[in-house]
């Protein structure tokens, strides 16, 4: 058993904001992109032109685009002038040796279990930090980029095409980036099953009310009390 | 050398009457997006401006090009143009061969150094010195550098030359390299296509022509009259793409009332091209019409692309022939069973410090 000894204020409101509408965004997209590659077949009740399933499914897809760009935008920003302690990413110095020392050493050997104690980290944990970097961070802008470029298609010459389009010099050809806006798409789903454990496990093993925490905002320091455990 | 003749003196002395130039002239102006006002520009061009030697050069290839060009629907637009760009140089069309016509392209490139138009069909194998395409004794790649030297301008035809086509899709054992790469001081006009619409070709040639400048170009070099929009864009079968009505098989209800090709692959919604306005064989059809899904075959690498016949490219993944999807289910499950693991390793650690720490107490 453990003695609550005391409860901090993490995770402020935009980060939780941020937070939610990020996994809504994420998962509609993952649905309809996958809709959007392999439809079915829907005849229509009355003609072709009122009926609109797959034109539908890509609407949703660029609607939710544009919600999760604004958000991802919104979250650097806070990220990067935000007030806020743990939110800030302020530690998070991936270029410098220093920030690969010893903190990101001890949480990578516990994770790895050559190491016995657990790090307990209010923030992200160096570990945590960098997932959410490669993974969500690079991914995002991955599939921003190769989203908007495929976007303006339609148009070329226009606005998205002139700002995004180059995008396809990258890849060859627009069908090797529809590809590739498919194969990275699958780092989202993958990233998930890596976070929801991390999460549950670090709940489970520090009692941190970690998992709470994005939605009230509070995580909670346990002391261990030898004498209660059977 | 010899006295520079205008356009339309040639044509006279070819028999094309006045009323089939006109007819032309209208025409080539229609295809490359100019309005109507602009027609007295195509004329007078045409009979003012001095002839223009061609150097149609011929690499690794097929000669779909030229089969597409020499059979120009409107049989005025290739009469006229093939007399009129004279094609000082052609492998394939011209009578001499070897030595002789050699002679004739060195005597070309001296006589009117910088005033020429270099085509060029085909792409440069640049491997094992470019011995897969010897002319006359000499590699392809060096005749083509040796030619795009003293060039006022140069095409690519046809996917081989502008993106490499089928010689460099994957393993490229001759190292198959387009034009744009070889010649690197100058901008390469690329008109793709496996192969490209004759009136595509004819256009961008006359465009040259008569403005003596090339055509406004996109991104990838292409000329946007005619590469500016996508197939899917423009095709009548879009409202069942929109609506979800798609062909599942060949032989389906569907496919015999014409609904949407995307399930068969139909490369339309990433293609470039003309084909669902100019269309091929006189306007007559194009492959979507004719109940096929459109291959690609102007995009840079649409044989790599493949199948043909999936929406969902093959993508090699450690050695295998896999897809987007089963890349990512792998991933998903090697990330599931990976956090298994780690649960099972969290919850054996977890019993051996408990352990460990009661034993400290019974001994405390
Ligand atoms: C597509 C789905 C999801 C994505 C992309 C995602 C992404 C992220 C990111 C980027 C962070 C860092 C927060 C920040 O500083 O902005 C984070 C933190 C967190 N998320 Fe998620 N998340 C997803 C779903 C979930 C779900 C379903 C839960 C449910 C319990 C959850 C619980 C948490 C918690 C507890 C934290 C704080 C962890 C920490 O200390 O770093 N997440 N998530
Ligand atoms: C987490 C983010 C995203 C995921 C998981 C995702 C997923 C997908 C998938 C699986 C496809 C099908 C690709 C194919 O095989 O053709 C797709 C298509 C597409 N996505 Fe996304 N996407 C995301 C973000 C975006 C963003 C930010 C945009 C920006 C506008 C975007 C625009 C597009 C476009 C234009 C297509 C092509 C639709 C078509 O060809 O009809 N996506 N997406
Ligand atoms: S047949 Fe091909 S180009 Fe035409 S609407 Fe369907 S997917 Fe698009
Ligand atoms: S429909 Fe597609 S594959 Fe067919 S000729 Fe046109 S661009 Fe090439």
């Amino acid at each position: 058993m453990g003695q609550l000894i005391e409860e901090q204020y993490v995770w402020r409101l935009p980060v939780r904001l941020y937070h939610w509408i990020n996994a809504f965004c994420i998962t509609l997209l993952f649905i309809t992109g996958l809709y959007i590659a392999s439809p079915v077949l829907s005849p229509s009740i009355g003609e072709a032109v009122w009926y609109h399933k797959m034109a539908w499914f890509r609407y949703v897809h660029f609607g939710t685009a544009f919600v999760f760009l604004a958000n991802f935008i919104f979250r650097l920003y806070w990220a990067l002038f935000g007030d806020d302690k743990y939110g800030r990413f302020a530690g998070f110095k991936p270029w410098s040796p220093i920030w690969w020392g010893k903190p990101f050493k001890e949480q990578l050997k516990s994770y790895l279990f050559i190491k016995q104690e657990e790090p307990n980290y209010s923030g992200h944990n160096p570990v945590a930090a960098l997932t959410h970097f490669l993974f969500v961070f690079c991914g995002s802008l991955f599939m921003i980029l190769t989203g908007l470029a495929m976007y303006g298609e339609n148009n070329p010459g226009g606005l998205t095409d002139s700002l995004f389009g180059w995008t396809v010099l990258i890849f060859g050809s627009s069908q090797s980036m529809h590809t590739m806006h498919h194969v990275v798409a699958w780092v989202f789903p993958v990233y998930l099953i890596l976070h929801l454990y991390a999460v549950v496990r670090h709940d489970i093993v520090e009692r941190s009310s970690i998992t709470s925490s994005i939605i009230t905002g509070y995580k909670h320091k346990v002391e261990e009390c030898p004498e209660y455990t059977d | 050398m010899k006295k520079e003749t205008t356009y339309a003196e040639i044509l006279e002395s070819r028999g094309v009457n006045r009323r089939d130039f006109l007819k032309f002239c209208s025409l080539m102006s229609v295809y490359l997006g100019y309005s109507s006002t602009f027609i007295p520009t195509f004329v007078r061009a045409m009979e003012t401006k001095p002839r223009i030697p061609v150097i149609w050069l011929h690499g690794l290839e097929c000669t779909c090009c030229t089969e597409s060009f020499i059979r120009s629907s409107h049989p005025i637009t290739a009469d006229i143009i093939l007399n009129m760009i004279s094609l000082d140089y052609d492998e394939t069309l011209s009578a001499a061969a070897g030595d002789q016509l050699e002679a004739v392209r060195k005597q070309i490139i001296k006589d009117y150094k910088g005033k020429y138009i270099l085509a060029v069909e085909g792409n440069a194998p640049t491997k094992d010195d470019g011995v897969y395409c010897m002319i006359n004794g000499e590699s392809f790649t060096n005749v083509l550098k040796e030619t795009a030297a003293d060039a006022m301008a140069v095409i690519a035809w046809g996917s081989c030359a502008s993106f490499g086509c089928v010689q460099n899709a994957k393993p490229n054992p001759t190292g198959a390299t387009p034009v744009h790469k070889i010649i690197k001081d100058k901008t390469v006009v690329n008109v793709p296509g496996c192969p490209p619409i004759a009136e595509v070709m004819t256009g961008v040639i006359t465009h040259l022509l008569t403005f003596g400048k090339l055509p406004e170009l996109d991104r990838l070099k292409r000329p946007k009259a005619f590469y500016g929009t996508r197939i899917h864009d423009k095709c009548y079968r879009r409202p069942y793409f929109d609506a979800g009505m798609f062909v599942e098989s060949f032989d389906d209800a569907s496919a015999n009332k014409g609904w949407c090709l995307y399930k068969m692959g139909c490369k339309g919604p990433t293609t470039f091209n003309s084909c669902p306005t100019v269309k091929w064989n006189g306007g007559t059809s194009y492959p979507i019409q004719a109940g096929h899904p459109c291959l690609g075959c102007s995009e840079p690498g649409f044989w790599d692309n493949g199948p043909f016949y999936t929406r969902l490219a093959d993508v090699s993944f450690l050695g295998t022939n896999s897809n987007a999807d089963k890349i990512g289910m792998v991933a998903v499950g090697a990330a599931a069973a990976g956090m298994a693991a780690h649960a099972v390793g969290t919850a054996i650690k977890k019993n051996k410090k408990q352990k460990s720490e009661t034993a400290n107490t019974e001994e405390g």
